[in-house]
């Protein structure tokens, strides 16, 4: 028989050592394989020693890069096998699926009836089986025996009797068909055909040409463009939304290199991931894990130990029941970190073309020499190279390198230092399989980062980046992410560092209103829990950890005063009350509550002056109390003009100070004073040199209401 | 009389499967055991045999543990059950040796006063003084007396047993003897012999398996129910048993009350509310289905005492925050982050956040 058909399951790697057997005994001449016509010009890549799995098949029409599909290949693949035999044994092979140009010129709608139920998984429910994967490794891979072909042929005939083509199905089997006729009327003999086992039996029993003809006769056509890009493990699994993916690619590929005695060196495997995680894992637990997991297979009728029974020996051997450590085991092994690589000449990716014109457009060209640009955001064109380079660095793409500025023009101004190496080539080949625009890309790159991101300064630290690079659609998820991880936080300095940017944000123009929303809420739910968490924080703190809290409370009661909601506020009040309660915590901390509550009018004039008398009466040691004060007059003096009792005990308290108590607290309360404005200063100092009897009479104002009215129209201007 | 007793032992009282599943059992057994583990995971499970009998289900829930118990077994390593209280442990390890050894008594039962002598053995003291150190003066521990018969011994509560105590299974689980140095012997196990051990979760790091005994096992951890609807019938049904016999004067409990507070545990104890939107800080304790019927019961009590024998939130806010917060500063933080974050958001929980919120002050 010239023609022969394998039905193979996509990815399964018992399907591609029975293929492998198979070819051997057959030695075919020409190999088809499912998969779009157009890929067959890019097979000849196989042969290149730096084109290693997984990668993709990447099909996309130039004109409309968002368009694409990917046909992605692991090494343990039966179709990948299928090509790289035939290409190392000089055999001529071929993709046969309809064209792919045909495919995307077809209207959505045509082919949506195909979305249906597997019959596959049917049959796996019929058999007992939760999920289908288990039960085909069972049945078809375990076996790994060229006889199977003929059985899952049986099986599918019997599946397909009766059951209605989709509208798609019937374009597809009709030209791999033609395809198949083209070959055997080229005069090959020994012709393999390679496809999923679903349509194997529509290839053996062809009808009449000139059915498939009429079928395939008027398709419409738009240009499409094909080329390899690297694939990882992690995006052949369904969750990734890969259609035909699996769940477990890590384990494959160990199957695929471990046919004989999976379990030995699976655990093997696993026990030296787990001692890299400082975790014990003797080799005597490794022998009685393979015991338990193969006594386990028997116990439930397999013939070879699969993945569930190994997965149940390391939870209850190797980690005494706790299934934690199984997620990092998924992670690392059972999906894998495996990244593909192609040969840089292969690639023209839609990334890199969107980026070309990007580039064209907001007129920033690549170049190799380094050179610095400086952006006024207020500018479109500026705006829009600011939010490029942003994507690009969210894309790991580092083609150039933001620079901190300060100064007058602040928020509008950015300086980037900018080098294009020709690395980055491969950076966007690798970025490619995130999107095919820059946006897209780093939009998903960005969600993907926030997803796999624990901690919460991690997470903060890609919400400014996502709204920089003008990514409205990644932003609530990176927010939800933040949600996530911050109800996890312990640490309530992190959490009070969450809340400023949020806020900040809101203020950005270009922020759509669901996402301001969203924003507010999570700042809300943030704040609630801050508060909650803040009066237990702030118990036993160091120097240093006191000054973290100290600042992250100053800068997160700013927040608050932002977000101007009244019950956040009031909750937050609260909690500075209980803070300002607590016997013992550092004074840096308790200043900084003090003075906070004084500011927004929650303490009055006399309930400060008895905080105050306890923080510098003598019973508490002399530096607590610089610390207090400190923490209190930081950033501005102004306090003690106001406030005449205040005055009198500092400067009691300053001048009832042991000499070398003042010796040593000098320093403090001088790095205290240096921080108030010039007049201020000024100020305090006269009055100090003018002595008590002078003080009443500082306090009185000479407010001239008539100058001071002058400038109302303005501010009311300002503010709105 | 058998009727007379308060319990009977689990081969006892289901004699009667145990024997037709024996009848009907053709599979291979390992040395000493009464059934297959293929009819051992059966008789645990549940079914009906070719013949038409129906085994009742021992355990509801998880086939996949039942399975790794029962190798481990086959597999001559011993089982240690691990779970929170109300996780059917016990019941679990007892029926595991009724159907692999037809004896379920060979039982020590761990606490913190527990000898070595009841692991190891003792001595019979007039026969001593009387005959000095003969074999008939031995008195042998339930752990012995396995090991000579080739069945299984129970070990309940491990962790609160002493380290020292609990690392004579050591020799015991990894030579399969018991040296009796008085008489220069050993008694050795016979095939078939094997250790079922049972362990609070939550006793960890109170009298922690030293590593060269936890090495020995394999641990098998039984979770909490695995839906809500489970988990609240579950609690329901012990209520109300545990009422009758405390013959308390009220209502049945409200359905919707049960479903409130089991709730809430979930929540709190998987860290995630179940809409699944929003993540939670777990508390210390347990919150296990054991606790939850607890704090029904004591609002049971609280509202037929001093209420009007309806259960309200008021009711169960004592007896909810006693279980959520064992301590006081850690758990403090998770119970408020928990009520102003999430019960305060819902409307018809209103009640139980003013109660809950009232009590604490």
């Amino acid at each position: 028989m010239p023609v022969q058909v394998f039905g193979i399951r996509h990815h399964g790697p018992g399907s591609a050592r029975s293929l492998l057997t198979a070819f051997e005994q057959m030695r075919p001449d020409v190999v088809l394989v499912e998969g779009p016509v157009e890929g067959t010009g890019q097979i000849h890549w196989l042969g290149e020693a730096q084109i290693e799995p997984p990668v993709a098949l990447l099909v996309y029409r130039p004109d409309v890069p968002l368009e694409s599909s990917f046909y992605p290949f692991a090494g343990f693949s039966p179709e990948w096998n299928a090509l790289r035999w035939a290409v190392r044994n000089g055999v001529e092979a071929r993709f046969i699926d309809l064209p792919k140009s045909n495919w995307m010129a077809l209207p959505r709608e045509a082919f949506e009836e195909d979305v249906e139920e597997d019959p596959l998984r049917k049959m796996a429910q019929l058999a007992g089986y939760r999920d289908f994967e288990p039960w085909w490794d069972r049945l078809v891979e375990e076996r790994g025996e060229v006889s199977v072909f003929a059985a899952v042929y049986e099986a599918m005939v019997a599946l397909r009797a009766g059951r209605p083509l989709g509208a798609l199905e019937k374009l597809r089997e009709a030209a791999m068909r033609q395809q198949i006729r083209a070959a055997m009327k080229e005069g090959f003999t020994r012709i393999a055909v390679v496809c999923g086992a679903w349509h194997s039996p529509a290839l053996v029993t062809m009808p009449p040409m000139k059915e498939d003809v009429t079928v395939l006769k008027g398709l419409p056509k738009v240009k499409v463009e094909v080329s390899w890009v690297p694939w990882t493990h992690g995006r052949l699994q369904k969750v990734s939304g890969y259609g035909a993916g699996i769940e477990s690619p890590g384990w494959y590929a160990h199957l695929w290199a471990a046919p004989e005695e999976p379990a030995i060196p699976w655990v093997a495997k696993v026990a030296h991931l787990l001692r890299g995680e400082d975790l014990d894992a003797s080799p005597a637990q490794v022998v009685e894990t393979v015991r338990l997991a193969e006594t386990l297979a028997s116990l439930r009728g397999r013939r070879l130990t699969g993945l569930a029974e190994l997965n149940d020996a390391v939870e209850t051997v190797l980690l005494f029941g706790d299934r934690t450590p199984l997620k990092l085991i998924e992670q690392k092994l059972i999906v894998g970190e495996t990244l593909g690589t192609v040969p840089p000449e292969v690639s023209t990716v839609p990334l890199q073309r969107d980026l070309e014109a990007q580039q064209k457009r907001l007129r920033i060209k690549p170049e190799a020499a380094f050179r610095m640009l400086n952006l006024d955001l207020r500018k479109e064109l500026d705006r829009g190279r600011s939010q490029l380079l942003h994507r690009m660095q969210l894309l790991n793409v580092n083609w150039g390198w933001p620079l901190q500025v300060g100064g007058k023009l602040g928020t509008f101004h950015e300086a980037w230092e900018l080098e294009w190496k020709p690395e980055l080539s491969i950076e966007i080949i690798t970025a490619a399989r995130w999107g095919n625009t820059v946006e897209t890309a780093a939009a998903e790159r960005a969600r993907v980062a926030a997803m796999e991101a624990t901690q919460l300064p991690q997470v903060t630290a890609l919400l400014e980046p996502v709204l920089k690079a003008g990514l409205p659609d990644a932003a609530p998820a990176v927010l939800l992410r933040l949600r996530d991880v911050a109800a996890l936080a312990p640490d309530v300095v992190e959490l009070l560092k969450a809340v400023p940017p949020m806020v900040r944000i809101t203020r950005y123009g270009d922020v759509r209103q669901t996402d301001r929303e969203l924003v507010g809420q999570v700042a809300a739910e943030l704040i609630a829990r801050a508060c909650v968490g803040l009066p237990v924080a702030c118990g036993s703190l160091d120097d240093d950890a006191a000054r973290a809290m100290k600042n992250a409370v100053a800068d997160m009661h700013e927040a608050i005063l932002v977000l101007n909601d009244e019950g956040l506020r009031a909750f937050w009040q609260e909690a500075l009350e209980r803070v300002a309660g607590l016997p013992d915590i550092h004074g840096l901390v308790l200043g900084g509550a003090c003075r906070l509550l004084y500011d927004m009018g929650a303490m009055d004039g006399e309930a400060l002056t008895r905080k105050a008398t306890q923080a510098l009466s003598p019973g508490t040691p002399a530096l607590d109390g610089a610390a207090w004060l400190e923490g209190f007059l930081e950033r501005s003096g102004g306090v003690l003009l106001v406030n005449t009792a205040l005055w009198d005990l500092v400067d009691g308290w300053v001048s009832e100070l042991r000499p070398e108590s003042f010796e040593e607290l000098l320093p403090l309360l001088r790095r205290t004073f240096a921080t108030f404005a010039k007049g201020e200063r000024r100020q305090l100092g006269e009055r100090a040199r003018a002595g008590k009897a002078a003080a009443n009479e500082a306090t009185e104002w000479h407010v001239d209401t008539g100058r001071a009215a002058q400038v109302l129209p303005l501010l009311r201007a300002i503010y709105g | 009389m058998a009727s007379e007793l308060q319990r009977v032992p689990a081969e006892v009282e289901y004699a009667e499967e145990l024997a037709e599943l024996r009848k009907s059992d053709d599979r291979q057994r390992p040395p000493n055991w009464h059934l297959s583990p293929w009819a051992v995971a059966e008789y645990l499970l549940g079914g009906r045999l070719p013949n038409g009998y129906v085994i009742s289900p021992k355990y509801i829930g998880s086939r996949r543990l039942i399975e790794i118990a029962i190798s481990t077994l086959a597999t001559d390593r011993a089982l240690l059950l691990f779970g929170v209280p109300g996780t059917a442990k016990s019941w679990v390890s007892e029926h595991l040796a009724a159907a692999i050894s037809g004896d379920s008594t060979r039982i020590v039962q761990g606490t913190a006063g527990t000898p070595e002598e009841a692991i190891r053995y003792g001595w019979n003291y007039a026969k001593l003084l009387a005959e000095g150190p003969t074999w008939s003066a031995v008195v042998p521990s339930p752990v012995m007396r396995a090991m000579q018969g080739g069945h299984i011994a129970r070990v309940e509560e491990m962790t609160r047993i002493p380290s020292d105590v609990q690392d004579s299974l050591i020799t015991v689980l990894s030579e399969r003897a018991l040296p009796v140095p008085e008489l220069a012997g050993e008694v050795r196990a016979v095939r078939g012999f094997n250790i079922i051990a049972t362990a609070n979760n939550r006793d960890r790091g109170v009298n922690e398996l030293s590593s060269a005994l936890k090495r020995r096992f394999n641990t098998v951890v039984l979770p909490v129910p695995g839906t809500l609807d489970e988990e609240v019938d579950i609690v329901r049904r012990r209520v109300v048993e545990m009422g009758r016999s405390l013959e308390l004067p009220v209502e049945e409990p409200a359905m919707e009350e049960v479903r409130r507070l089991v709730t809430l545990f979930r929540e709190l104890r998987s860290g995630l509310t179940e809409d699944g939107r929003t993540k939670l800080k777990t508390p210390t304790g347990t919150l296990s289905t054991a606790e939850a019927i607890s704090v029904v019961n004591s609002g049971l009590a609280l509202a037929a005492h001093f209420g009007d024998g309806r259960l309200t939130a008021a009711d169960m806010a004592a007896g909810l925050t006693g279980a959520v917060v064992k301590d006081p500063v850690q758990d403090g933080v998770a119970w408020r982050e928990y009520l102003e974050t999430v019960v305060k958001e819902r409307d018809d929980w209103r009640d139980l956040y003013r109660a809950c919120r009232e009590f604490a002050g």
